[in-house]
């Protein structure tokens, strides 16, 4: 997987990178409008990571040079601005997703994986972690041959924790993710608990090793 | 306080005071002026008729003729002087008329004569206007004066004043009607008027500066918002990174979770920051068609999770179909931040009740058991539990969508459930 960052922040591009480095995600980076768009012409990427405000100019030219040249690259917005008229336009220029500033770098790659899933369906919408595979499309989860059914919420904490596999995972960061829209609002976390509780549970009973970790004071991790 | 009256009013009572003083002053000074130049002209004329008399009749006039005299003359008679005064005497006399059968007041000058030889009296007399006839024609002259006055200065008043105190008026009342968050123009009307001319410019630029006060202030807050964002996402990326080492001990880990915690409330203040500034931006100006209903099921499973981590119970009574016209993405919010609320500062174990209908939103529930200060919780900042996680803005949006969309929000304590209520109107 291999992933462009557009960001003229230097220190929260070296923890992205960093982040996705750690999880097998190969992450360049560009800092300008300029050397991104020298970047796009030479090369392809399984996704980029967008930053609107850059130095030289509006990340919106990044979209429409992409637009132009027909590119296949899924596109996350990062941007502090979060207006829905921006919002919008992005979407409308091509953006495939758009995430704001402040946002956990857990989220980020959950993102990315979900887009390249995604892109790429011809074929490669299952995820495999040992035993367990999970279908994104059909929305179904196998443990060997055993079948499982999982709520939508647990479901997707499955495959955010899997995503994440190297990482581990606040409690707070997974709230948020399963939360969506509504993680401004959050200040209790204590759900995320039974939800934990409720996947390893029903993981366990079709037989599967117990991957899931608590990581005391921290969160949880996957491995 | 004072009673405070108009200032038109205050003036013309002061006209009517005064012109009651005139009336009351003037009239008896003008009736006893009056009175004692009138006797004083009769004095002179009856002087003057016995100058006639002695200089042109009496040197002719025999004894004999005296009753003739006295026959055709009816206020110059000669009378018999018996042992009278040898002096010459002026005074005020009351006669009968016969015909108006009425005393009559007179002036009458006696004059001692002598007609060959015999001592007489020169009796000259004028009739003088009745006391009552003065004091009436003097009331009644006044009185029409004064009047008259009145009227005239009434209008004056109501007319003139009115005119010139206009511009007063049309400034007082865009004074009144001014808000610093609403934009509105500084210009007054023109008038001719210096002290007017001088209070105009004094309101224009006090508007004028409180507005790009207000305005700066908001800009501020905005930028300042804006500008926190990006160093938030890199404190927040560094901590996701400290986060993944895999060498951490446990009370360094604590330490993290608790930097975590603190970051997300940072980022969820600023977010709400942003959003009250971008709603005093009218940047939300677009409004449509909505079903309160659809919004209030988009989040609910969100929010019973949230309350099942806390066993609140939780019931909905709603019309079936409630629509309003406004903006989606506020009115959810607005819902949404009631909603939260409810859980968050309930108590374990609570209640919340919500009630939809045509009419409005009404949540309710559990808590404390004393009421919020009123007038304090929908103003930013003013948390009044501190250990919770909030803001201390989401009541303050609330207010705020409310009153952009012309709602009334109100709240209520009764039987130890806190409702916040929100009519459509």
């Amino acid at each position: 997987m291999k992933v462009l960052l557009i960001e003229d922040e230097r220190e929260l591009a070296n923890s992205i990178v960093n982040y996705l480095k750690g999880n097998d995600v190969i992450c360049e980076w560009a800092d300008t409008l300029e050397s991104s768009l020298d970047k796009i012409s030479s090369h392809t990427y399984d996704c980029i990571l967008l930053d609107l405000s850059l130095p030289d100019g509006h990340g919106f030219e990044i979209l429409k040079e992409l637009k132009n040249k027909n590119a296949t690259e899924g596109v996350i917005i990062i941007s502090a601005k979060e207006t829905l008229q921006t919002k919008i336009e992005g979407l409308n220029l091509g953006a495939d997703d758009y995430l704001t500033k402040p946002f956990h770098i857990s989220e980020l790659l959950a993102r990315v994986q979900a887009l390249i899933r995604r892109k790429n369906f011809n074929g490669n919408n299952v995820v495999r972690f040992q035993e367990i595979e999970i279908d994104t499309l059909s929305k179904s989860v196998k443990v060997g041959h055993t079948q499982i059914d999982l709520t939508k919420k647990e479901m997707d904490l499955l495959l955010f924790m899997i995503g994440n596999q190297n990482g581990v995972l606040s409690k707070s960061t997974i709230a948020e993710h399963l939360s969506g829209d509504m993680a401004d609002m959050l200040d209790n976390h204590d759900f995320v608990y039974a939800h934990i509780k409720n996947l390893k549970k029903k993981l366990h009973e079709a037989g599967c090793n117990d991957y899931i970790k608590t990581v005391y004071g921290l969160g949880y991790k996957w491995q | 306080m004072a009673v405070t009256q108009n200032l038109l009013d205050k003036t013309l009572r002061w006209y009517i005071f005064l012109a009651t003083l005139i009336l009351l002053i003037a009239s008896p000074v003008f009736y006893f002026v009056t009175r004692q130049m009138y006797i004083h002209e009769a004095n002179e004329h009856l002087k003057l008729r016995k100058k006639e008399f002695i200089r042109y009749h009496l040197p002719s006039l025999h004894q004999t003729d005296i009753a003739l005299w006295n026959r055709y003359n009816r206020d110059e008679k000669i009378l018999d002087r018996k042992g009278g005064s040898r002096k010459e005497k002026l005074r005020t006399v009351f006669y009968f008329d016969s015909l108006a059968h009425d005393y009559e007041p007179y002036r009458e000058l006696n004059t001692p004569i002598t007609i060959e030889g015999r001592p007489y009296v020169f009796s000259a007399k004028i009739n003088l206007i009745e006391k009552e006839d003065l004091l009436q024609g003097t009331g009644l002259l006044f009185f029409v004066l004064i009047t008259t006055m009145l009227i005239g200065l009434y209008f004056i008043t109501k007319v003139l004043s009115i005119k010139l105190w206009k511009p007063f008026y049309i400034g007082l009342e865009h004074l009144e009607k001014f808000e610093v968050d609403k934009s509105a123009s500084t210009r007054l009307s023109q008038t001719t008027i210096n002290e007017f001319v001088r209070l105009n410019q004094v309101i224009e630029n006090l508007i004028r500066k409180n507005t790009s006060i207000y305005n700066t202030q908001k800009e501020f807050i905005e930028n300042a918002a804006h500008e926190l964002q990006t160093p938030l996402a890199v404190i927040q990326g560094k901590l996701e990174t400290l986060f993944q080492q895999s060498s951490l001990t446990q009370s360094q880990s604590e330490v993290l979770e608790k930097l975590n915690d603190a970051v997300a409330r940072l980022s969820r203040l600023n977010k709400n920051l942003l959003l009250l500034s971008r709603i005093e931006h009218d940047q939300f100006s677009e409004s449509e068609n909505i079903s309160v209903n659809d919004l209030l099921k988009k989040h609910y499973e969100f929010f019973s999770e949230q309350a099942a981590a806390k066993k609140i119970r939780i019931t909905v009574e709603s019309s079936p179909s409630v629509n309003v016209t406004a903006n989606p993405v506020l009115t959810e919010v607005m819902i949404n931040n009631l909603f939260l609320n409810a859980i968050r500062h309930n108590i374990e174990g609570g209640y919340i009740s919500i009630q939809l209908k045509e009419t409005g939103f009404a949540i309710s529930n559990t808590g404390h058991h004393s009421a919020l200060p009123e007038q304090k919780i929908f103003s930013r900042f003013s948390k009044i539990n501190p250990s919770t996680q909030g803001s201390g803005l989401g009541l303050a949006i609330v207010k705020k969508i409310a009153d952009l969309n012309r709602w009334e929000i109100r709240y209520a304590f009764k039987n130890n459930w806190h409702t916040f209520s929100v009519n459509f109107r």
